[in-house]
């Protein structure tokens, strides 16, 4: 009944095979490349200094972060089976890993595509193969940066129950801006991101992304609430997040202190409005008890 | 005497609607016959490991594969629907229990004992769903505010009325639980088949779920033990709560 999975973990194993093949065609490419290497579509840059970079770049390839094993998926988390294959698949990896490192100078742009689809070895052509184009590398941006939260979160964590104790509410904090600090790397690239994730055929998308990030800081955060408050803090988290990164592409303060104190004052909000909340609930659900024993004590059935 | 007129008096699509209430609580052999031959005290860690030489933990057997799509919007849906379910039940009892014990006094242990099961089995649910990272429904306080006024309204037409809004609730949970456990053997089959088995936290989820439904079941016996048959009209209104129910199931699993 459920023909694709064997062969779906064959793909990943095939698709980590050609992950290598890619990684070393790029290497022997390198030198071909800097050679090759002519005009690159709708770009106007230097090209030696950059065909020089790539062949730095080309190497440490094999190495380049992937988000193809350690993507988490929403809907059941198994422990002890394998998560599921991740959302992109291997060429798509080695092409768009490749790419990324293009992003600082190049922008989320076709131009960063092209330049690392020949680091990875393929032909510029290859990059039509991306469904979305730019927003896949936005996406693969997102997806890195999501999966790296949880290896930090147990850096950052690691002190706890050993004398230092982290509320709830602080480590979201801690990890929001953890994950901002993801950012830093693009961020003269970012406003432009945030543009292409605003078109209309990827908000779906993108508020995905925002939704499964919220989902990745509260989950990491400890919280382990399943009643309302389970969407009212992902909710919550995800508006401080989008409001804060917005902010951050503006911020031209030193290390970010003002993003950093902008984040603070939101957190500040958001406790306030929870405790009013919680206050006039309980408030409620008091009176109407208390108003219903009054009534039973007075021999009214109810 | 009730019972017979019950049979006779069902229209033909109440008699559809209750066909699988009696296959269910006729008798209680019929009653497990989705084959738990653990004994009630059993606890959930001892059942799954009837199986050992299939579990790949010696390390020799092929490496568990991951879960599918299908297997894991089930695995959640399920969760997120015992969940709502088990938050209804708490709040049934929670709202009968002052009326009932009330006006009779001698089922205060009874109501008690199913209201603490509930308990727990809302507590077990509420630590999977947070362990599997599963979305927990998004009708969850539609679902306690009709829960609460459905036990508070049968306990206001009294005892009886009660007893049968249990009896309805727990033959249709009682199924539900059942058809949850046959879809998890199924695809335990095929995990087994297709190599590296199924993981024992899973295994340990078809234990859980086996305890769960048959201390469900005892609640429907409790409640028919009860008079649940004795309400007025009985047919009505276990009908009534038992559409309820499936329609709260069917929201419950999609969101």
């Amino acid at each position: 009944m459920h023909p694709p999975t064997p062969s779906s973990g064959a793909l990943r194993r095939l698709g980590t095979q050609r992950w290598t093949t890619a990684a070393k065609t790029s290497r022997q490419c390198a030198a071909i490349h800097m050679t090759t290497r002519a005009t690159v579509p709708s770009t106007k840059q230097t090209l030696p200094s950059h065909a020089v970079r790539a062949a730095v770049a080309a190497p440490s390839s094999p190495t380049l972060p992937t988000v193809t094993q350690t993507a988490q998926r929403r809907t059941f988390h198994s422990t002890d089976h394998p998560p599921p294959p991740g959302p992109f698949g291997a060429t798509e990896s080695a092409l768009l890993a490749a790419a990324y490192q293009h992003v600082p100078e190049h922008g989320f742009s076709s131009a960063a595509l092209a330049f690392g689809a020949r680091d990875a070895g393929f032909p510029d052509i290859s990059t039509s193969v991306l469904p979305d184009g730019e927003f896949g590398l936005i996406r693969w941006h997102l997806e890195l940066r999501k999966a790296e939260l949880a290896g930090r979160a147990e850096e950052m964590f690691v002190g706890e129950g050993k004398g230092k104790e982290y509320k709830i509410p602080e480590k979201i904090e801690m990890l929001i801006w953890e994950r901002l600090t993801g950012n830093k790397e693009v961020i003269g690239q970012w406003q432009q991101a945030l543009a292409i994730m605003a078109s209309p055929t990827n908000v779906p998308v993108s508020i995905k992304h925002l939704a499964e990030l919220a989902d990745e800081i509260v989950y990491l955060s400890g919280d382990k609430a399943v009643d309302p408050s389970w969407y009212s803090s992902r909710a919550g988290v995800s508006a401080i997040y989008a409001s804060t990164e917005l902010f951050m592409t503006s911020d031209k303060s030193e290390g970010f202190t003002d993003t950093r104190q902008f984040l603070r004052r939101r957190m500040e909000e958001a406790r306030g409005v929870k405790g009013a909340l919680g206050n006039v609930g309980q408030w409620v659900g008091f009176s109407a008890m208390g108003a219903l024993n009054v009534a039973r004590s007075w021999g009214v059935r109810v | 005497m009730k019972i017979p007129l019950r049979h006779s008096m069902m229209s033909r699509s109440s008699a559809r609607l209750f066909r699988p209430a009696r296959h269910i609580c006729s008798s209680s052999g019929a009653k497990r016959a989705l084959g738990t031959s653990i004994p009630k005290a059993a606890t959930p860690a001892t059942s799954p490991s009837p199986s050992p030489p299939t579990n790949p933990e010696g390390g020799e057997a092929r490496p568990r594969r991951p879960l599918t799509k299908e297997e894991r919007e089930f695995l959640s849906s399920a969760l997120r629907v015992n969940q709502a379910g088990e938050l209804a039940a708490t709040l049934i009892y929670t709202a009968q229990t002052p009326l009932v014990t009330r006006s009779d006094p001698h089922l205060k242990p009874l109501m008690k004992h199913m209201y603490d099961q509930e308990v727990g089995h809302f507590d077990t649910f509420n630590s999977l769903i947070a362990k599997h990272r599963v979305r927990p429904t998004a009708m969850y306080p539609l679902w306690s505010v009709l829960s609460a006024g459905l036990g508070w309204g049968t306990a206001m037409m009294g005892r009886e009325a009660a007893m049968a809004c249990t009896e309805a609730v727990e033959t249709e949970i009682g199924d539900h639980y059942n058809g949850q456990i046959r879809s998890l053997l199924e695809m335990a089959d095929r995990m087994e088949r297709g190599g590296g088995g199924m993981g024992p936290e899973l295994k340990e989820l078809v234990g859980t779920l086996r305890r769960i439904r048959d201390e469900e079941l005892e609640h429907l016996d409790h409640a028919v033990e009860h008079d649940a048959k004795k309400a007025e009209p009985h047919w009505l209104l276990t009908g009534f709560i038992r559409l309820g129910c499936k329609g709260a199931i069917y929201a419950s699993e999609r969101v």
